[in-house]
């Protein structure tokens, strides 16, 4: 069993399985309360439908993937994934002023510079946001509820996650050093 | 030899668990249990029925709180069927996306498969299950091609002129004559003009939001 | 069998909202505790030093996996009506590897971009805008790609229906897996582990 460092000034982390046995409860609540699993992309994807339909509603009304978040009648923003996500938030929040881990600040290597790094970061929400349409879901709509239900496009999705992790791991060293 | 640490712990119990879940069948599948006497009170009483003109009114309406189904052979559902209906054959109706607490509507050409089905659908556990009385053809009947009344009762009368308001909704037409039997005239049923569009695919519930993350 | 309580009629679409914000609390709430509204954190999974990622990940899919088994079972939770999110496995495949990618390239998945920028993380907000400029970027490319993305069709699909094998028996083996891959992380912790 691996000791958790404590990492300053915050206090240490909670054991890994603890946590992932709380995290299986919760999901496990969204299963038995509303029939669905936990999520995260499709929040962004109704933020940005929700925001082209003011800037160009002619062109989002046009794009099939836009009306999939427009068309019913209820406001895009009315979404549960919405309301999950801004939960999601305040639960970290919560969870990290417990623990002094909140303060603003860039994580990264001591020898990278801030732009480097964002700019990194920032790519890599895009690559992951493509990534997480095509397969309709991140990790935490595929990955772990469709893991949990046993889904077969979802366990395909998990191991191409990893592989594709551990393949760019080397090549993104440089952000940690 | 209980281990210490969470962790080994925590194994332990998973695979007691999953040891157990070895025999284990979450899904319910296609086996019901029915109580002979509750259905056969309800048959008895005749509440489960729904007669063509309430589900006129209700299209007409655009009520959206209920589901429609149509339990004939696809091509017979092709050629016409009530505006809104979904075409399910009766061995599917088991595995039919449905939701418990949905206002359930069934309907065949005479109604001895809207029946069966019905059966089916309380077996399976839902309680909103009702069948259209008469069937296709009494739709056809009544609500397509109504008949005018005999006599001049004025309340009749204006029953009729509303009837065949509902039935130029559905692209029919009142019948002439009183005596004028539909059915032995064999009418043509209305062509699939609105509303009666295309199959219904119940891709969700009107009006559900996604469920994808 | 009356659950889940929403498709059995409980309760209505606002108060759906309702329990969804309370249900991301929860959620936010142990993606934090656990340490993963740190980058360097997530990513050390993938240099080996800290498999916390995996532990987490498994613990959590198997805790849900068990509880949907055995309330199944019992009776409590219509399975069937639990969404299953349809399987496309080309897209899925490929998706999932740009996510891989992604997730190193930018240190956070979506939700623990979110958990990290709630507790002040500059490069998660870079992260979660990134995110919506490539929702924008798949939103106006998605005519060109549709049919890449609903190629491959299975429609709903389980590994035991994919496999022809019994629930319980999957079940058993995913249990098999992750407590053997728990045992092996720890060595893999040992031979590697260490800050980074």
């Amino acid at each position: 069993m691996s000791a958790s460092k404590p990492r300053a000034p915050g206090s240490a982390y909670m054991n890994p399985y603890l946590a992932g046995v709380g995290l299986g409860l919760v999901l496990l609540a969204a299963f038995v309360v509303m029939g669905r699993g936990l999520g995260a992309s499709g929040a962004f994807s109704a933020v940005i439908a929700w925001l082209m339909d003011l800037v160009a509603p002619a062109h989002a009304a046009a794009n099939e993937y836009y009306q999939g978040y427009l068309e019913g009648g209820t406001h895009p923003l009315k979404a549960w994934l919405v309301f999950e996500v801004l939960g999601l938030a305040a639960g970290a929040l919560l969870s990290g002023l417990l623990a002094g881990r909140v303060r603003l600040s860039v994580e990264k290597g001591p020898r990278v510079g801030n732009g480097p790094r964002l700019a990194a970061a920032f790519a890599g929400g895009m690559l992951m946001a493509i990534g997480a349409h095509l397969a309709r879901g991140c990790t935490s709509g595929q990955a772990l509820s469709g893991g949990a239900l046993l889904n077969a496009g979802s366990w395909a999705f998990m191991i191409m996650v990893f592989v594709g992790g551990y393949a760019t791991a080397y090549f993104m060293r440089w952000q940690w050093r | 030899m209980i281990p210490k640490g969470i962790g080994p712990r925590l194994a332990l119990v998973a695979l007691a668990l999953g040891a157990v879940a070895l025999f284990s069948e979450p899904h319910r599948g296609p086996f019901v249990k029915l109580d002979a006497r509750e259905l056969g009170m309800i048959v008895d009483s005749e509440v489960d029925h729904v007669t063509p003109a309430e589900l006129a009114a209700w299209i007409v309406e655009g009520r959206s709180d209920f589901r429609l189904l149509d339990l004939r052979s696809p091509e017979e559902y092709a050629s016409y069927h009530i505006p809104g209906a979904e075409n399910v054959q009766s061995p599917q109706l088991a595995g039919y996306p449905l939701l418990p607490g949905e206002k359930i509507v069934v309907y065949s050409q005479g109604g001895i498969h809207a029946a069966q089905g019905w059966m089916l659908l309380r077996a399976l556990g839902f309680q909103g299950v009702y069948t259209l009385f008469g069937g296709l053809d009494g739709w056809t009947d009544e609500v397509l091609y109504p008949a005018p009344p005999p006599g001049d009762d004025p309340k009749a009368r204006a029953r009729f002129e509303r009837a065949a308001a509902v039935a130029a909704f559905f692209g029919g037409q009142p019948r002439a004559q009183a005596g004028e039997a539909a059915a032995t005239s064999q009418p043509v049923l209305p062509k699939l003009a609105p509303p009666a569009a295309g199959p219904v695919v119940p891709a969700a519930p009107r009006g559900k939001k996604r469920e994808g993350c | 069998m009356n659950a889940p309580l929403y498709k059995y009629g409980l309760f209505g679409d606002e108060m759906s909202l309702v329990i969804a914000f309370v249900i991301g609390i929860g959620f936010g709430f142990f993606l934090e505790r656990a340490g993963f509204g740190s980058a360097r954190k997530l990513v050390s999974q993938f240099y080996l030093n800290d498999m916390s990622v995996f532990k987490v990940m498994f613990s959590a899919i198997v805790t849900a996996m068990l509880g949907v088994t055995y309330l199944g079972w019992m009776g409590v939770l219509d399975v069937d009506l639990v969404y299953l999110v349809p399987t496309w496995y080309a897209p899925q495949v490929v998706g999932g590897l740009l996510l891989g990618v992604g997730f190193v390239v930018g240190g956070y998945c979506p939700g623990t971009s979110v958990a990290a920028l709630s507790t002040g993380r500059v490069d998660a907000m870079a992260y979660a805008l990134g995110i919506f400029a490539g929702t924008i970027v798949y939103g106006e490319g998605y005519p060109a790609i549709k049919d890449f993305v609903n190629s491959d069709a299975r429609g709903a699909l389980t590994l035991p229906e994919a496999l022809n094998l019994p629930w319980g028996v999957v079940v058993f083996t995913v249990v098999l897996i992750a407590v053997g891959g728990f045992y092996g992380a720890t060595l893999v912790e040992r031979r590697f582990g260490g800050a980074k």
